[in-house]
């Protein structure tokens, strides 16, 4: 198993690009295998819906033993997501096991969003704010989520006139 | 195990004369007490810090343990693996798991995570993939628990090994659900020596941590374990590296404060540590004539060299007025208005009152420290007297005694400090009274011992006398057990 990279890990990466899960993209780095690019669009009824977020999965050498280190690339204003963008999950912790996979990790963070759980919270003031006026939280969770977006289309639409001005003159 | 084995174990401080030789400056060894009254069943009754305890190695523990774990393989026909794990999550409480199992047999290997509660669907193909590793493998090569989830040896090795990485022996589930696998597939999967010998070590920790009569004792390294009738928080004397310890938290003995209270206690003192740096001071100025004096013993009885006038260390008051019942020394006067005041005041006095008791906590560990130096001097001088056949060894032996009661009787008065900080007022003024009183004849015995020339054999058995008593009063009055 040294060196290379383990069956396992092939066989997972084929899946998920072969039968992507719906609403998440992840695509391993072309120089590090282990390093996947991920994009979770928020789902449908919640406040991160428009939105698409970014994350990063990394899986450390002894994966599958370890669970995998995940991490929101985009900000989100989300009880169980801290500033740094780390996650508070329970699977991600003491109960991974490794019979879990890349699969069931990232549809868990996505049932994340669907159901956030300021009880088990990993940024205390928005689970704070979660729990003393819900109502209010979620209009900040949907504010955030189209900021976000929105940087995110003048960020590509940005650089795609950078590209076309490139073009232009050279 | 009984009582006469108890006895005998008590009985058994082999160190006791050596002890004064190897001694170092380890603090547990203060409240070491050579003669334990042994035999005088009339004094034992009333010792409010006799506890029937007993040291074991670790041997002798696992002997306990299999004895439990038979008697539930036989009683209710389980193999030893499962015995243990039930045994582990019942606190060792045979009595529980026999109640449970007639009532409900099942319901306690479901609960006990040892069969699942539904039952599942044996895969009957010779081969299949091992779910972790994806590789196609026979299935003699694969492991489950009672669960039925397979995977291949190698990942069950690798997982198992991973697991006791972060500690978990008994704990270890099944990588699909959370059966728990129990001591027999566990070795069963672990190959190597070493992993199966900490599995067995880590395994033995568990069953150690819920047994509620056994503890490790905390000595450094120490390996031996102390296991008691009743827990309470008692004093535990480790025959094997000497260690006092309290059964019940494991720190170092720490009556009359009780165990919540000394933790408090200690986490405060470390919290507060860079406050307290100040204090410790060598010399004071004699509040006579002013000339600079160094303490040089553990008495806090001090005189001026110059002016020869006779004063208290701590406070700095004529030591003649310390007898009297206007003893101020260990009480800590509060401002009675202070409810009033602003919140900076509060905060002072506040600082003021903890800076008080630590100043006299720190001061008796001091003083322990110096009267250690003590002893070793006067083990020095009966030496030079038996050698120029002056009495014999066992003439002088009340000198040692003595100093060891001091520090008996020092090492309660350093613990009642903490007691008193978070003491409520009520009984407060009475355990402030006991308190003086016990360290006017701590003082008194100190003073003596340091100018053992100037008294008699008579003069120190009955300072110690005097200052045992106040002890045990103080103690019979305020340990709540
Ligand atoms: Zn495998
Ligand atoms: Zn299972
Ligand atoms: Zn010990
Ligand atoms: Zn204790
Ligand atoms: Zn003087
Ligand atoms: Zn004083």
């Amino acid at each position: 198993m040294s060196g290379g990279l383990p069956r396992r890990i092939i066989k997972e990466t084929q899946r998920l690009i072969a039968e992507p899960v719906p609403g998440i993209k992840a695509e391993p780095h072309e120089e590090n295998a282990r390093y996947f690019r991920v994009s979770i669009v928020g789902p449908r009824e919640t406040p991160y819906c428009g939105g698409k977020f970014k994350l990063e999965l990394f899986l450390p050498e002894e994966y599958p033993m370890a669970a995998p280190k995940v991490r929101f690339m985009t900000k989100i204003y989300h009880p169980n997501v801290d500033k740094l963008g780390r996650i508070c999950l329970d699977i991600l912790k003491d109960k991974w096991s490794p019979a879990l996979q890349i699969r069931t990790v990232l549809l868990s963070i996505q049932a994340l969003l669907s159901a956030p759980n300021p009880d088990d919270p990993l940024a205390n003031d928005v689970a704070e704010q979660w729990k003393v006026d819900e109502n209010k939280a979620i209009e900040t969770a949907k504010e955030w989520t189209r900021t976000v977006c929105q940087r995110q289309i003048v960020h590509t639409s940005l650089s795609g006139l950078y590209k076309s001005l490139c073009a232009r003159y050279q | 195990m009984s009582t006469a084995d108890l006895e005998s174990q008590d009985s058994v401080d082999p160190e006791s004369s050596e002890y004064d030789d190897d001694d170092d400056d380890n603090i547990d060894d203060y409240y070491y007490n050579g003669d334990e009254d042994e035999g005088m069943a009339s004094d034992k009754e009333e010792d409010p810090e006799l506890f029937e305890f007993v040291i074991i190695d670790s041997n002798e523990a696992q002997e306990i343990f299999d004895l439990l774990v038979v008697k539930i393989c036989q009683e209710i026909k389980v193999s030893e693996s499962v015995a243990r794990i039930l045994l582990i999550q019942h606190d060792w409480n045979t009595e529980k798991i026999l109640e449970r199992h007639r009532v409900d047999p099942v319901g306690l290997l479901i609960e006990g995570r040892i069969i699942p509660d539904k039952p599942v669907a044996q895969t009957t193909s010779r081969s299949l993939y091992c779910p972790v590793c994806f590789q196609r493998c026979t299935k003699s090569n694969t492991t489950s628990a009672s669960c039925g989830h397979a995977f291949c040896d190698d990942c069950w090795m690798l997982y198992c090994v991973t697991q006791l990485k972060i500690g978990l022996s008994s704990g270890i589930e099944c990588m699909n659900c959370n059966l728990l696998i129990g001591e027999e597939m566990a070795l069963k999967i672990l190959k190597s020596g070493a992993a199966r010998e900490k599995y067995r070590q880590f395994l033995f920790n568990d069953e150690v941590k819920c047994h509620p009569l056994i503890r490790w004792c905390p000595g450094n390294d120490c390996g031996f374990l102390v296991k008691v009738v009743i827990p309470k928080a008692k004093r535990i004397l480790c025959s094997n590296c000497n260690s006092i310890f309290c059964f019940m938290c494991g720190e170092k003995y720490h009556t009359p404060t009780d165990c919540y209270t000394i933790k408090k206690w200690l986490t405060k003192c470390e919290d507060d540590s860079e406050t307290a740096n100040y204090i410790t001071a060598n010399t004071k100025d004699c509040p006579n004539c002013g000339s600079c004096i160094e303490k040089n013993g553990g008495c806090n009885h001090m005189q001026c060299i110059k002016c020869k006038h006779d004063f208290c260390w701590m406070c700095c008051g004529d030591w003649k007025s310390h007898g009297s019942e206007y003893y101020e020394c260990s009480r800590y006067k509060s401002n009675p208005n202070i409810v009033n005041e602003s919140a900076g005041i509060q905060a002072r006095e506040a600082l003021k009152k903890y800076l008080f008791y630590f100043e006299r906590w720190q001061n008796h560990a001091d003083s322990l420290k110096r009267e250690e130096e003590t002893k070793r001097k006067i083990n020095q001088k009966i030496q030079e007297k038996v050698n120029n056949n002056i009495g014999t060894w066992i003439d002088w032996q009340y000198l040692l005694d003595a100093a060891q009661l001091l520090a008996k009787c020092r090492y309660t008065m350093m613990y009642t400090y903490p007691y008193a900080y978070f003491m409520e007022d009520g009984r407060k003024r009475l355990f402030e009274y006991q308190q003086a009183q016990l360290e006017l004849e701590i003082e008194n015995l100190s003073w003596k011992l340091e100018r053992d020339e100037l008294y008699c054999r008579g003069d120190f058995e009955n300072q110690m006398d005097i200052a045992e008593k106040r002890r045990q009063t103080l103690l019979k009055d305020f340990l709540v057990l």
